[in-house]
């Protein structure tokens, strides 16, 4: 008495997998296919000079640049602040914990403005910084100083849960067995971090490479110097210029799948890592 | 209510999980489904109880076809592996659930409800923690909730998937004589599944034996464990030596031992095609560690040699690790004053002669 | 955690474990140097909001938000926000029970695309949608035709907050439905529920607080989206301005007051979501405590 269809116990499945698939599709997909279907409206040599003209070359250079500068940045700090929200305790640690999300449900206009107003030249950075001869804002260093802020959850939030999963009987074991504490944290603890770090920092890298909010207000926007690509294609929309702006956005959006992949591995891999 | 089971085969993937199982639990009775994990038990239980449908076969209930029967109707309370409460209800609203949920026509009142849990609650000894959570109980508690919970919508039939798996050892043993003590009160047709033979034993009415997702035996904890249907049963039932002989002219041959294996033997399918006349046929030969007699001298009865090489006399039977001639390793076992007076020492030579084997052809 | 109120970057968790403690400098050290990123990084622009919105005092920061156009920013993002987090929380919670209750061919596809928004730029997530309705886009002349107003106009903002919203509730909830498993909605089935009674009574109080973060996450980036919407909007003022476009062109007006102090308001709802946030986890974490710590209890007494 053989049944064609899987009989399922739990109901619910044709409505909610139908439901979520006809909304994925008209919210996401259709609109992410218009944008392959226009680019497929240019021919290979109108969209090669697109996409490799000097003033978008420049701006990928910088998005890249400044995007695994500011993930660099985060993977030491973060790493540094996940150890120690992890393993040491002192006043004011839960509140600083808390705040690590911020970047997260902060508008990034908001961080955007309070940057620029932060780095500015006679800002209350900006204007120590300036005496040091170093210029953030309206610099490529602005772009990566708001990269970081943007990205700096990732690295934090991916390695806290392995710190903590940790089982400190190894780090006892390692002891017991001689080594000196570095030696316990370079040979025991860093590797067994190593796959969440590098997560931590390809996320990061990921979330930096669309950031625009809180990049437009400190970097001056000046092409060839401080323009980032999700700017030139704005840039390229409000001339009107679709065609243009398509062709950077499919480069830049390759770029982001590649990021997903490159993560989807990463995260395998450190899943692999926990016992 | 009767439970019948026809040709019921399943397959997750390239799994064979049940193939082809007929199986009738009798109204009332309480059924084991034994065998090691993998064996399809859990299995059969989740489509007895229409958690899972099977491909082939059908199961009826009473005579009834209720293979396409939804979960929902077939009227099983079921006791999941891991109790499975709803940690954000209290255990008295845990019980009531079934009952609440009830289309308002059939709901009983919220009295009748109240006095039927606190009658259940009695029932399992929780009486006194209908307010707590499934969070604030041991686990034995969480297993009572859980059987008074399937318990409260009155089900036909009884399932529970490794009642006691996840408990400790003491909790184990008290919950299992309950269970039987339970049974008798209610007697309610239940099956439940384990992988534990000493519970399937103990507890149950009937024991089916299970493995690769076929049946191997079913028949009382008697039966099965004095009459094994094949060497998967003699094997998963307890400790048992094997040597590998022959048969010839009636008797199970191994090493230098010929013993009669008649009327045991007789008592199985596969001595039943044994052969009459006297050519010998390669065969296994299995013995119960506790069926050897152990003499320190030769006494004409047909014996191995074996040296002792470690004992093991912590408890009211003895256990004895030896090794034959052959350098096989033996394990017997013998009581505790039967030992005192043999006076057995590591490094001695004994005579080993089986009061009982077991043969199977290979 | 003998340690647990000891001096400022004094102690280690470890407490009593002498094998795995820190040496002094390095635990002093190490905690400055995250002390002091965190305060640079995300305290001072904090401050820097509040400071300058108050810069001119309380009235300066009443006629501020008093002003029309400021008025009518709050309106529209909170409009956004009543409109796509309902979408998105339905959609959450139907992808979610799709994914964890059943197996099936090409889920992990079906979650990678789920978390697509999340990928994809925000100005190139608005992009999408001029592609698409904008004056030269696919449906623009049929549109226009009609005299329908998609881009630059409210719809626009709203489709735009809608993509960018659409993976916060599903990510919430699959991971946590996916360890819940179903057997408690199975039980819930074979003592008579039907599919609602088992999803409204067993699924959902199970899911609650996730399903809480995964809302206020979803409407932090709801009100806050920037990137997307200033594509789609046209900066019409007073009609396609969300506050984050207003503070922008406040902003670049010069008006740093009105524009910082729209931006505390933000700043606010941000808190507020990590306060949430963190009460949630707080609550979780102790919850299953107190339950370990009962647990073994009750189990000594009995």
């Amino acid at each position: 008495m053989a049944r064609g269809k899987r009989h399922r116990v739990l109901p619910g499945f044709g409505l909610t997998c139908g439901y979520t698939l006809t909304y994925l599709g008209l919210v996401v997909l259709i609109p992410l296919a218009t944008l392959f279907l226009k680019t497929s409206s240019l021919t290979w040599v109108q969209f090669w000079t697109t996409v490799t003209s000097e003033r978008a070359l420049f701006a990928y250079k910088l998005t890249i640049g400044a995007s695994f500068l500011a993930a660099l940045v985060n993977s030491v700090f973060g790493l540094i602040v996940a150890w120690v929200l992890v393993r040491y305790r002192f006043p004011g640690r839960a509140i600083l914990d808390a705040l690590v999300d911020l970047p997260f449900a902060l508008p990034t206009a908001v961080a955007g403005i309070s940057l620029c107003a932060l780095y500015a030249p006679g800002g209350w950075l900006g204007g120590i910084l300036q005496k040091a001869g170093v210029q953030v804002a309206y610099a490529p260093l602005g772009v990566v100083i708001a990269m970081v802020f943007v990205s700096l959850p990732f690295v934090v939030r991916t390695v806290q849960p392995v710190l903590a999963d940790l089982d400190q009987e190894v780090e006892e074991a390692s002891a017991s067995l001689g080594a000196r504490r570095w030696q316990t944290l370079r040979r025991v603890v860093f590797p067994s971090v190593l796959p969440s770090l590098l997560t931590g920092l390809a996320l990061a890298f990921g979330r930096s490479l669309g950031e625009f909010g809180s990049i437009v207000f400190i970097s001056g926007n000046m092409p060839g110097r401080t323009e980032i690509a999700s700017l030139l294609i704005l840039t390229r929309l409000e001339e009107f210029d679709y065609a243009g702006a398509t062709a950077i956005a499919v480069v830049m959006l390759g770029m982001s799948f590649g990021m997903i992949f490159v993560i989807n591995v990463l995260q395998t891999w450190s899943r692999r890592g926990a016992v | 209510m009767s439970i019948e089971i026809q040709g019921v085969t399943k397959v997750f993937g390239d799994f064979k999980a049940l193939d082809r199982i007929d199986l009738t639990v009798p109204s009332g009775e309480l059924v084991a489904l034994l065998g090691p994990s993998g064996s399809g038990k859990t299995t059969l239980l989740r489509v007895i109880a229409g958690l899972e449908s099977a491909d082939e076969g059908s199961i009826l209930f009473d005579g009834e076809d209720a293979t396409t029967r939804h979960v929902r109707e077939r009227g099983v309370g079921f006791v999941f592996q891991h109790y499975a409460l709803f940690r954000h209800m209290s255990v008295f609203e845990n019980v009531a659930f079934g009952l609440r949920v009830r289309p308002r026509k059939l709901r009983p009142s919220r009295e009748d409800i109240r006095e039927r849990v606190m009658k259940l609650l009695k029932l399992v000894q929780l009486e006194h923690l209908g307010k707590r959570y499934p969070g604030q109980l041991s686990g034995g508690q969480r297993q009572r909730v859980a059987l008074a919970r399937a318990l409260a919508v009155e089900p036909k039939v009884l399932l529970l998937d490794e009642p006691f798996g996840a408990l400790d050892a003491r909790v184990r043993q008290e919950l299992r004589s309950w269970l039987r003590r339970l049974h008798d009160e209610i007697h309610v047709t239940s099956v439940f599944v384990t992988h534990d033979q000493e519970e399937a034993l103990e507890v149950a009415d009937r024991v089916v034996v299970m493995s690769g997702g076929r049946i191997e035996q079913i028949g009382t904890p008697e039966e099965v464990f004095h009459h094994p249907a094949n060497e998967f049963v003699m094997h998963f039932l307890g400790n048992v030596n094997v040597f590998h002989g022959r048969v010839e002219g009636g008797k199970a041959v191994f090493g230098d031992v010929a013993v009669e294996h008649g009327e045991t033997a007789t008592a199985t399918r596969s001595s039943e095609i044994e052969p009459l006349d006297d050519e010998a046929k390669p065969a296994k030969v299995f013995i119960r560690p506790h069926e050897w007699d152990i003499a320190v001298y030769r006494n004409g009865r047909p014996a191995m040699e074996a040296v002792v090489i470690h004992v093991n006399a912590a408890g009211p039977v003895v256990k004895v690790s030896l090794l034959s001639e052959s350098g096989e390793p033996v394990h017997a076992e013998l009581p505790l004053e039967h030992y005192r007076s043999l006076e057995l020492r590591t490094g001695q030579r004994v005579f080993l002669s089986p009061r009982k084997v077991k043969v199977f052809f290979d | 955690m003998a340690g647990a109120a000891g001096h400022f970057g004094g102690t280690n968790k470890a407490g009593g474990r002498v094998g795995t403690r820190d040496p002094r400098w390095m635990r002093w050290g190490l905690t400055m140097v995250a002390v002091v990123f965190l305060a640079v990084m995300l305290i001072l622009p904090l401050v820097i909001v509040f400071a300058t919105a108050f810069s001119k005092g309380w009235a300066g920061f009443a006629a501020a938000i008093a002003e029309s156009e400021s008025w009518s920013a709050i309106k529209l993002t909170l409009l956004a926000a009543v409109v796509s987090v309902p979408l998105n929380l339905v959609f959450g919670v139907a992808a979610a029970w799709a994914i964890s209750k059943f197996e099936f061919r090409g889920k992990n596809l079906l979650i990678t695309v789920i978390d697509l928004p999340f990928s994809v730029s925000p100005i190139i997530a608005g992009m999408l949608f001029v592609l698409l309705f904008g004056a030269h886009g696919w449906l623009g002349p049929w549109l226009a035709a009609r005299d329908i107003k998609i881009i630059f106009a409210v719809p626009g903002i709203v489709l735009a907050t809608v993509f960018v919203t659409v993976p916060f509730v599903a990510r919430e909830l699959i991971p946590l439905m996916q360890a819940q498993g179903r057997e408690e909605e199975e039980a819930a089935l074979s003592l008579g529920a039907s599919g609602w009674q088992a999803f409204f009574r067993v699924t959902i109080p199970n899911i609650k607080w996730g399903l809480i973060y995964g809302v206020i996450l979803c409407n932090a980036r709801a009100l806050g989206e920037f990137g997307a919407v200033s594509v789609v909007s046209g900066h019409i003022q007073g009609v396609t301005n969300t506050m984050p476009l207003q503070i922008e062109i406040l902003y670049n007006e010069y008006k740093f007051v009105p524009a910082f102090a729209m931006a505390s308001l933000l700043v606010l709802m941000a808190l507020l979501t990590l306060v949430v946030k963190h009460g949630i986890e707080w609550r979780a974490a102790r919850s299953h405590a107190q339950t370990v710590d009962e647990t073994v209890g009750v189990a000594a007494t009995a």
